[in-house]
């Protein structure tokens, strides 16, 4: 595994510089770490653009090519130095290396909590929309009192110390494998995917003409243009009756969010049910109506186009992991297609929902516990197994857990969207 | 100038040349010429921070310093890149925090212009918690987020904020802070004891 470290300093001696050295050192049979320096770097200005000198590009390669990235943080002020947030701000203004990259930050410092706060803060930058790490949940190793920490030879003197850090080591490789194979997931060759228009520009029997679809009010105009009953007016449903404010209370207590896409990749509704701010993927009232591509960030637009285009063409679902699972939390997008009584494609019912409750529970009442599969191939389709990523999160749950057979036959884990679009149209 | 007008540092937390939150402090400036004189001050032409050994600190820094330390308060307006303060901001509160301290117990406004919605709010946080470091241990204006979003169309062509209610809220603000900075002229018994506690730190650190 090729990894980068970078010490987040241009201070000449360094107790991070030295913490990464002892890394790259001590672990060199386990993880290729290559120390990337970050003096010389220029202060951050928009009206001087440096992006593309050697010594940015030098960086933007080098953390391009890595499979995950290491930051050592020292703790200026309660906060990380103004030289390596320089350095993330050139490099999340016209290049984005750290985009889905996984990243783990340590810190060394002189006293005993220091650093924790700015590794607190260096994961809130690195998960701004500009940076997108994926900063490893969890875990944190600080270094305290670093003056009495390394020998003369730069070795830890600390044995307990040196374990901890191979173990948080050994959790960041796992985390780097489900991260990397999250991120690659093969694209159908035939190309027929980018044709999904997800501009909408297709209209469909159904669609509201003459309404601006990215007008924040644009349930209220298409609701007037199509005369649309509410309040305590009833609808007949398959199979049922009730009022529209039934179908809201009801639809808004569902435990998953959902959202339906029309065939003309318009966004077209989502249940308001959860308080805002609580969402798991966050929607905005503002946002129905707009076209897909409207709400989403460009680069998750390929993807999205791939599963349309999956479910368009008689796959019945695609299933894709957020990432960033830990033993607490493990968000999974399903999208199921539709279809009208004629078996025509009719959208996408999407669900977002955290596993993680219903299999604690789960667990919980049949008496089990989760245990990494030994046989795990993580780089296969079924990387995304809730044991590996929960180790990988940090868990200790995972971690010492035992388990007889039976649970360890229990279904499959989520079929991500390889598995699934090779499986074609099998019915579930 | 009246006698009783106070003397305002205002510290333009970017080095972009036409930013807003550049012309927001220049509004201010203006707005209240008649209540407060208010200087800007660039945080350029500093070398990046390396915490050198010699405990050297720039003239340009000495320089800052010395005009803060003769100021009644600081007005700072921050952008905020990937959710957080400018690194050139950053980089002036680590040299004016570098065995130097013009920030302590000095009353300190925080404000920010951001071109979405949200108006710099999370930089704004994060340039509290700078400010509340031991090191720079400035006194901060409690409850006093000022937020101008959108703020590429927030001024007009002479520079004046078009919102009304914006420069009523900021009017308020500003009011409260020269009320805070006589409050703090009041709380002097801790300062001394703040100073030698940061001279001290400094003795550990050499
Ligand atoms: C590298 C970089 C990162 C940025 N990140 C943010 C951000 O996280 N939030 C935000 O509101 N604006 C962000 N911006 C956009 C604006 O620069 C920002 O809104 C700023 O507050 C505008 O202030 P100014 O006009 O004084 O430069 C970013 C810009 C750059 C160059």
């Amino acid at each position: 595994m090729k990894l980068v470290g970078i010490a987040g300093t241009v201070e000449e001696v360094s107790y991070n510089k030295k913490l990464l050295q002892f890394m790259a050192n001590h672990f060199s049979s386990q993880v290729d770490i290559d120390i990337l320096p970050i003096e010389g770097i220029p202060m951050f200005d928009q009206d001087n653009d440096q992006t593309e000198t050697q010594a940015v590009q030098y960086l933007n390669r080098k953390i391009k090519a890595a499979d995950g990235v290491i930051i050592a943080t020292p703790e200026h002020n309660h906060t990380i130095t103004a030289a390596l947030k320089s350095v993330i701000e050139w490099l999340s203004y016209r290049v984005h290396p750290f985009e889905d990259k996984p990243v783990m930050i340590v810190g060394a410092s002189y006293y005993d909590q220091g650093s924790s706060r700015a590794q607190l803060n260096l994961r809130q930058i690195l998960e701004a929309p500009g940076v997108n790490a994926v900063v490893m949940p969890g875990n944190e190793f600080l270094l305290a009192n670093v003056k009495e920490a390394f020998d003369a030879n730069g070795n830890l003197k600390d044995g307990k110390t040196v374990d901890f850090l191979a173990t948080t080591l050994l959790k960041f490789t796992k985390f780097v494998k489900v991260i990397n194979t999250m991120n690659d997931v093969p694209v159908q060759t035939d190309g027929a995917a980018e044709e999904e228009d997800l501009m909408a520009q297709h209209p469909v029997k159904t669609t509201v003409k003459d309404v601006d679809m990215e007008a924040d009010d644009w349930v209220e105009q298409a609701a007037k243009k199509t005369n649309a009953v509410d309040g305590d007016t009833y609808v007949k449903l398959d199979r049922g009756l009730l009022t529209v404010n039934q179908l809201n209370y009801f639809l808004n207590t569902v435990p998953l969010e959902l959202t339906y896409a029309d065939d003309n990749n318009q966004f077209i509704y989502y249940n308001r049910g959860q308080a805002k701010g609580k969402m798991l993927a966050p929607r905005k009232p503002g946002q129905t109506g707009d076209p897909l591509q409207k709400v989403h960030p460009d680069r998750a637009v390929r993807g999205v186009k791939k599963v349309i285009h999956a479910l368009r063409t008689g796959t019945d679902y695609v299933m894709t992991p957020v990432p960033g699972w830990t033993a607490d939390k493990a968000i999974i997008h399903y999208y199921k297609a539709m279809h009208d009584e004629n078996g025509n494609y009719a959208g996408v019912n999407e669900s977002v929902f955290d596993v993680m409750p219903v299999v604690k529970w789960y667990l919980k009442k049949s008496g089990q516990l989760l245990m990494p599969d030994p046989n795990a191939k993580t780089d296969a389709g079924a990387s995304a197994s809730v044991d590996d990523s929960a180790s990988a999160g940090g868990s200790d749950t995972g971690a010492s857990a035992s388990v007889d057979n039976d649970s360890a036959s229990t279904p499959a884990p989520a079929p991500d969207m390889s598995a699934d679009a090779g499986a074609g149209a099998s019915e579930s | 100038m009246s006698k009783e007008m106070k003397k305002f540092v205002a510290l333009v937390g970017t080095n972009t040349k036409d930013a807003t939150n550049r012309k927001l402090l220049q509004f201010m400036k203006q707005h209240f010429a008649g209540q407060a004189d208010i200087e800007l001050m660039e945080i350029t032409g500093l070398p990046m921070f390396d915490k050198p050994q010699d405990m050297h600190v720039p003239d340009r820094a000495q320089a800052m310093a010395k005009e803060i330390d003769a100021a009644d308060g600081v007005i700072i307006s921050t952008p905020e890149y990937d959710h957080a303060v400018p690194a050139i901001l950053m980089n002036a509160i680590e040299w004016l925090s570098f065995g130097i301290h013009p920030f302590a117990d000095k009353p300190v406004m925080i404000i920010g212009a951001s071109f979405g919605s949200l108006g710099t709010s999370r930089a704004q946080e994060h340039l509290r918690q700078m400010m509340d470091a031991p090191e720079v241990h400035a006194r901060i204006m409690p409850s006093s987020e000022y937020l101008v979003g959108q703020s590429l169309k927030i001024f007009d062509d002479e520079g004046k904020l078009n919102d009304t209610e914006k420069v009523a809220q900021l009017e308020a603000l500003f009011a409260d802070f020269q009320q805070f900075v006589n409050i703090s002229k009041e709380l002097w018994h801790s300062t001394q004891v703040d100073k030698e506690l940061l001279d001290n730190r400094n003795n550990i650190k050499a």
